[in-house]
């Protein structure tokens, strides 16, 4: 990007040396990079509060004149270096400017509002930026969420577990709802994206419950992280304002590569890798005192004999440590002219998993084009196609099918042989109900996605004078995507033998179509020495779903075809429409870059709404200072002090059909019925809202070579939304309440900089620390206790006073709220992350990144089935030496009650490691010629290590999905994958 | 400035073109996937009230599954084994002492489908019973028909909370989903059902004559006339007033019945279960299936079992393989599992003949009729092939000859009959737990959203 191409360069400098004859007086200079000392080509010289500048040519010299004799400021920056003022005049017309490196991003624009951004160095929210290099530098990721671990303050990221293709959940600032998943409202190059976690139907299949047991993909693994420029997170109401009604979560805005002018770019590169697990736990041996204590007496002489027999098969092992190979090809191409500018790529993303048969397929094509219909017009496109093929396998709950690995490995003996015979029949499995091989080997569990992004952007310059403009913006999008998924188990597994129409397809097809559509006028003028930015637009958003699944039972043998099914049947078919609007309006006033300031509100309207003609109003308000760019200020140790305060208000949106009272379809023999819903609709529901106040300062030290950015926030939430439950006695048993109020407070630090800052060694080191306290302030209605599996396994608290990610449960304690002893809370203490890069020459560099989680409390259940099964590591030993073995006395005495299965859930991880080696340029000169620009190789790794004292496979799961409460219940998962890759990147 | 010009032409163009769409303007969406509960309460159609009648029988069915597998395990005339989740043992066997609380394992806060479910039915048949009055198509007969079968059901129902919580007593006003009224004890609950079952007899004394004028599920073939309906009606009423005590009303009830006491024993009204797009029979299991979560015979009707009856021949199957199930507990082992279902579409009947007779048989053995009582337990005993009956005729002793029959006889009906046949008489404690080490329970407490609703109304 910092390339600029020689020939329109020269067109500039000529253009400009035909105006000398016009000027006054003029001002000419060199503009060098002060660590290297080298000249800057392609700085950018601006007249202050004007429009009229110019840029460096290729010893980094600029000329610019003026037609009187006043004094002005002159505005000097280039990407990636800290911005310079200096004021000039007919005596003082020479400048030797040196600008250092940004090493703390304080020159990033940022992304802040519906239609304009802002310079990270005058920002008053703390927004955290993720650039390609944060994203992707390290080590190729999967997913894009996966990416971010330990990269955003304030983000609480979860993977729900191992398998591949995603599944990961995002929480910013605590939880903003009790009702969704509060999770972020998320923006593709200005189109809203669905990132849901979509039903695949395995939980249905498999017994195990609701469709947020399907360990599905959250939608956003479709994107190819490597077309990704660059990622701002808006953690809270206070900068996410001006998106109104979906944006109490916050509000991720991703924005993806566009061409440069100059030369065509093509780059080559592809990774390879392989993956195996993190973690494994062991099983258990067994012996013959073991057996005679487990079994019952009557079944101990077959146990034995087969013990006597048996080989001994370590399942964890069997099942999980396989290595999976990983492969990701990309190709991008850009460049283009002043006019027209491309960016185009491909990406070919096939991973397999770690247990067999699984694994995560992923086609990107992408389309980048901006094109200046003339001088006055722009327009940008950005399209993109994805295929995503995901294979998940069978692990996590089940009920009696025994489609879960995990699940059914807990009970399995090792010296019973599940593995199939020589004529591949696979024994029957006399512990559990079904076979975990024949399963793995056999059923399917697939999802295919096919999806189109179409974003656009129009830009209109409608009155352009020396010191103002006013701009025309249309921007919007869409985003079509259509999951096909299958559920198979074949009719000859063990469970399926057993039922009445052995073999079992379940196909689901969804299909979700988002559009959004804006339309602004920006004005820049001045007021005075304040430059002042208006805003005024609107705002449309349609989005539309639907989904079809069937299922069809008793199959012809290998056959999948509903119609091959002796029992055919719609599971469910749900279709829903919303239909949002909105009109924004924003005021920034920037004194100088002394002081900045902001308003804004946003009038919103949702047909979710009780009443979807009231528009409900979400004001913002912003305040930044920054003292060091005041004259009087002159250490030189501190060069940049902001404090800064911000507040805003948002709102969540209500769920679907919150206002109906249906009636429900329900066939009985042969006729359909007509069934009063058990919940009645609440036409007067409202939006949950939220309010944010942020304050914090951000200081800059020994010329922004270090940076610190500490924040403080407390953001609240009225009319949360929860089921009020019923007296069940009135045939009904919810209705939607705004009852609720949630409080989530919480602290952000971040330090980064150069350690060290040689011209051919840097070290850029950066920690980040945070913490939320969330406290429901108000419940509004009886406490209750809900989610996990009950009180006797651990379940949550819902009570005024209590985080709701409080755990409780057996035994009953009638002295505390809600009836049950406390063992836990889900909320972690704190978070730390700490981040390295070293340079040393201009080839190698070494980086890596360590997350840290402290505290929060997971629900073991793993462990409760291992322990059920005997298969526990370690599950006979007996530490206390009573004669009755661990596995059936997990403290706290008296060994029943929910507190054995609650863990606390620490971890610290090393998330990335990378190591990469860019060959020297006269090398690739001497072997390739001209033809090679650039080539790069390396070797990294992803989630390398792990330490924890947690009992399982990773304290990072969530058998439920992402839910704000209740996101930490581990049930057999997929374990989680180490991930190791070797890359080559080469520059054409 | 001729440039500016064109580019604020084409931006008013673009603007108003926006504005011609008015994306500010939002359409009403009604729900895409459903009609609404308003659309039935006022004058509705013929057809939506047939839909809302078949909804009842839906809803009328919301109970079997829970009560089948929990209800006859507090009874131990089963065992629901199931090795995904051992709470279906510990729990709901009362292991280690273990007694029901207000969400207990299986029926959650609701009480699920030993409360919610039978209340659903209740509420149903409200909003069908009120449909049908508003409904001016419906003709005075059909409308009394509908509310008679309305009523029918809702009596059946009521038996279900309150024998579940029996002596904590149920809400019987139930109409206002945010004002129901307070909890009424047992008995009262059970003339609240007497009450219905009356007025639904009255309803359906009225309601013309011949076939019923709505359409039925197979489940009532054989009563698909008012008579019919009218005579099902009354066998439920028999059940309800020997719950009661009411021996002589027991014996009314049975005459205006179905009972026949040299007619087939299974006849009697059912639930229906097609599969899909209808449920499957959820009681059915595969014989001898290698799966570990099934229903299986309790061991002490197995023990208990008098030689060559022929009941047990039919109702039990000895599996080939046994269950086992190793919990934290005591292991279970499961030997004999439920032979009644043909298929996963065989029928489920919620009263029958037999009950019939064996009801006559306790009304008359209550009052003292010993002859008749006896008369009535020999038709029940020829027919399970174990010869007349030979043992005392004192009342004590005739009655536990009827509650033995009974176990057999209605074996894991889905009510729990030996459960709550063993409380009416004060005989829980011959119930045995020595094959479980657990615990026979009472009673349950009012589920948690009852008092929490009580609490948030601050009552």
């Amino acid at each position: 990007m910092r390339k600029i191409y020689k020939f329109p360069l020269i067109l500039a400098l000529l253009m400009i040396v035909s105006g000398v004859s016009m000027a006054q007086y003029t001002v000419t200079g060199v503009v060098k990079d002060d660590r290297r000392g080298e000249p800057l080509l392609g700085a950018n010289i601006l007249v202050r509060n004007t429009t009229r500048g110019t840029i460096t040519d290729l010893e980094g010299r600029f000329t610019i004149s003026f037609d009187n004799n006043q004094s002005a400021v002159l505005v000097i920056s280039s990407l990636g270096f800290l911005s310079q003022t200096f004021a000039v005049s007919p005596s003082n017309n020479n400048l030797q400017v040196s600008l250092i490196e940004d090493a703390t991003s304080l020159e990033e624009v940022v992304i802040t509002g519906l239609a304009s951004s802002v310079k990270r160095s005058n920002l008053a929210n703390a927004v955290s930026s993720v650039s390609s290099k944060d994203l992707m530098g390290t080590t190729t990721v999967q997913t894009t969420d996966g990416a971010l671990y330990g990269k955003v303050a304030g983000a609480t990221i979860r993977s729900n577990g191992g398998a591949p293709g995603g599944g990961i959940s995002i929480q910013l600032r605590g939880i903003s709802s009790l009702s969704g998943a509060s999770q972020p409202l998320i923006i593709l190059d200005g189109v809203y994206i669905n990132n849901s976690f979509q039903r695949s139907g395995r939980a249905t299949v498999s017994g195990a419950g609701g469709a947020n047991q399907d360990d599905g993909a959250n939608r956003l693994a479709d994107l190819n992280p490597s077309d990704i420029e660059s990622i701002e997170v808006l953690k809270g109401p206070s900068a996410a304002a001006i998106y109104g009604t979906r944006a109490n979560a916050g509000v991720i805005i991703i924005t993806t590569k566009r061409g440069a002018e100059g030369k065509t770019k093509v780059s080559f590169s592809q990774d390879i890798g392989f993956a195996q697990p993190l973690r494994l736990l062991g099983v258990d041996d067994w012996s013959e005192e073991k057996i005679n204590f487990f079994f019952p007496e009557a079944r101990r002489p077959v146990e034995l004999e087969r013990f006597r027999q048996g080989t001994k098969i370590d399942y964890e092992d069997y099942f999980y440590n396989n290595t999976a190979l990983l492969s990701n090809s990309r190709i991008t191409i850009s460049g283009g002219t002043d006019k027209t500018k491309f960016f185009v790529s491909g990406n070919i993303n096939t991973e397999d998993g770690t247990v067999r048969k699984t694994g995560f397929d992923r086609y990107s094509i992408r389309t980048n084009i901006d094109h200046k219909i003339s001088d006055k017009i722009k327009l940008g496109v950005s399209s993109n196609y994805i295929k995503s093929n995901t294979d998940r396998g069978f692990t996590g709950n089940q009920n009696n099918s025994g489609a879960s690995i995990g699940y059914s490995i807990a009970y399995v003996p090792n010296y019973f042989d599940l593995r199939p015979d020589a004529n591949g029949i696979y024994p029957v499995n006399p512990y559990f109900s079904e076979n975990p091989i024949a399963v793995t080997d056999n059923a399917v569990n697939n999802s295919e996605v096919n999806r189109f992004i179409q974003a656009f952007n129009l830009d209109i310059d409608l009155l352009k004078t020396n010191t103002s403009f006013l701009k025309a913006s249309f921007a919007g999008g869409l985003d079509f995507l259509q999951n096909s998924t299958l559920v198979y188990l074949p009719e000859f597994l063990q469970f399926q033998r057993g039922q009445a129409n052995p073999g079992d397809a379940f196909w689901g097809k969804q299909e979700s179509f988002n559009t959004n559509f804006q339309a602004a006028l920006v004005y820049n003028w001045n007021l005075g020495k304040v430059n002042m930015n208006s805003q005024a637009g609107l705002v449309r958003l349609d989005f539309k779903n639907s989904s079809l699944f069937t299922r069809g039972r008793g199959l012809t043998p290998g056959q999948r075809n509903l119609q091959q099914a002796t029992v055919q049947e719609i599971n469910e078919q749900f279709n829903s429409e919303i239909q949002e609007a909105g009109v924004f309006l924003q005021q920034e006033a920037n004194f100088d870059d002394k002081i900045i300031g902001t308003v804004g509100i946003r009038w919103d309207k949702s047909t979710l709404n009780g009443n979807p003609n009231e528009f409900y109003a979400f004001p913002r308000a912003s305040l930044a200072v920054n003292i060091a760019n005041f004259d009087f200020w002159n250490s030189t140790v501190v060069n940049q002090l902001k404090p800064r305060i911000a507040y805003g208000e948002t709102a969540g949106p209500v769920a679907f059909g919150s206002t109906f009272t249906p009636l429900g379809g329900a066939n009985i023999g042969g006729l359909l019925g007509s069934v009063v819903s058990t919940q009645i609709g609440n036409t007067q529901i409202r939006p949950e809202t939220a309010k944010e106040l942020e304050f914090g300062v951000d200081v800059g030290f020994f010329r922004n070579r270090v940076s610190l950015e500490a924040t403080y926030y407390i953001k609240t939430t009225q009319n949360n939304i929860q089921s009020l439950n019923l007296a069940p006695s009135t045939g009904v048993n919810t209705t939607p309440s705004n009852e609720a109020e949630l409080e989530n407070k919480g602290f952000e630090f971040g330090l980064s900089g150069n350690v060290i800052d040689k011209s051919n060694f840097r070290w850029f080191s950066r920690v980040l620390y945070w913490q939320n306290r969330v406290n429901l302030t108000r419940l509004g209605i009886p406490t209750y206790i809900a989610g996990a599996f009950g009180s006797g396994l651990g379940t949550f608290l819902y009570a005024q006073g209590y985080a709701p990610t409080t755990i409780v449960g057996s035994p009953a304690d009638p002295s505390n709220p809600g009836g049950f002893t406390f063992w836990g809370n889900a909320q972690p203490k704190f978070n730390l992350s700490f981040y390295n890069t070293v340079s040393i020459a201009r080839n190698l560099e070494l980086s890596f990144l360590l997350d840290w989680r402290q505290g929060g409390d997971n629900i073991n259940l793993t462990s409760f089935l291992t322990d059920g099964g005997g298969t526990t590591n370690g599950w006979f030993d007996d530490d206390d030496g009573d004669g009755i073995p661990n596995g059936r006395q997990r403290p706290p005495a008296p060994f029943n009650n929910a507190g054995r299965w609650v863990q606390d859930a620490s971890f610290m991880k090393v998330r990335e490691i990378g190591l990469y080696y860019t060959i020297p340029k006269t090398a690739i000169t001497n072997t390739f010629g001209s033809s090679v620009e650039n080539i790069k190789i390396g070797a990294s790794a992803n989630n390398v290590f792990l330490f924890t004292k947690y009992k399982g496979y990773d304290p990072e799961t969530s058998t439920f999905g992402a839910q704000s409460v209740a996101n930490n219940v581990d049930i057999a998962p997929y374990p989680t994958p180490r991930r190791i890759f070797f890359h080559l990147t080469v520059d054409f | 400035m001729k440039r500016i010009n064109i580019n604020i032409a084409i931006a008013i163009l673009l603007a108003s073109v926006v504005l011609s769409c008015n994306p500010l303007d939002l359409d009403q969406i009604d729900d895409p996937n459903n009609p609404s509960v308003s659309s039935v309460t006022n004058n509705a159609s013929k057809e939506q009230i047939q839909f809302l009648l078949t909804g009842l029988e839906s809803r009328h069915r919301g109970y079997v599954t829970n009560i089948s597998q929990a209800w006859n395990t507090f009874g131990r005339e089963t065992w629901y084994l199931n090795a995904s989740d051992p709470r279906f043992q510990t729990d709901w066997l009362g292991q280690a002492g273990r007694v029901p609380d207000r969400s207990y394992f299986g029926f959650g806060n609701t009480g699920g489908g030993s409360w919610a479910a039978p209340y659903q039915a209740i509420k149903q048949a409200d909003v069908l019973v009120t449909s049908a009055e508003n409904a001016s198509v419906l003709t005075d007969a059909e409308r009394r028909a509908v509310s008679g079968f309305a009523k029918m059901i809702q009596g059946f129902q009521f038996m279900i909370p309150a024998n579940f919580v029996y002596q904590n007593g149920i809400r019987i006003d139930v109409k206002d989903p945010l004002n129901p009224g307070p909890f009424v004890g047992y008995e009262a609950a059970m003339d609240h059902v007497k009450s219905l079952l009356d007025q639904a007899d009255q309803e359906l004394s009225s309601a013309g004559t011949g076939n019923f004028p709505f359409r039925l599920t197979p489940g009532f073939s054989g009563f698909n006339t008012v008579e019919g309906i009218r005579q099902v009606n009354k066998a439920i009423t028999a059940r309800a007033n020997a719950y009661r005590a009411d021996w002589q009303g027991v014996l009314t009830a049975l005459d205006g019945s179905f009972i026949n006491l040299t007619g087939n024993l299974n006849a009697g009204p059912s639930h229906p279960y097609n599969g899909p797009p209808d449920a499957f029979n959820p009681l059915f299991y595969v014989p001898n299936a290698a799966i570990n979560t099934i229903v299986v015979v309790h061991p002490s009707v197995l023990d208990d079992a008098t030689p060559g009856d022929l009941r047990v021949a039919r109702k039990f199957l000895q599996r080939t393989t046994a269950v086992t199930i190793t919990t934290d507990a005591t292991p279970l082992v499961g030997t004999h599992q439920d032979a009644r279902w043909a298929s996963n579409t065989t029928p489920i009947p919620f009263i029958k003949n037999e009950e019939l007779i064996l009801l006559k048989a306790e009304a008359h053995a209550n009052l003292n009729q010993t002859a008749q009582a006896v008369e009535a337990i020999n038709i029940i005993r020829s027919a399970a092939g174990i010869g007349v009956y030979s043992g005392s005729t004192a009342q004590a002793a005739l009655i536990d000859e009827i509650l033995y029959q009974r176990r057999y006889s209605l074996w894991a009906e889905p009510w729990g009959h030996r459960w709550i046949d063993a409380r009416r008489y004060n005989k829980l404690n011959e119930i045995p737990t020595s094959y479980d080490q657990g615990t026979i329970f009472t009673q349950f407490p009012h589920p948690q959203a009852e008092l929490s609703w009580d609490q948030y109304v601050g009552n």
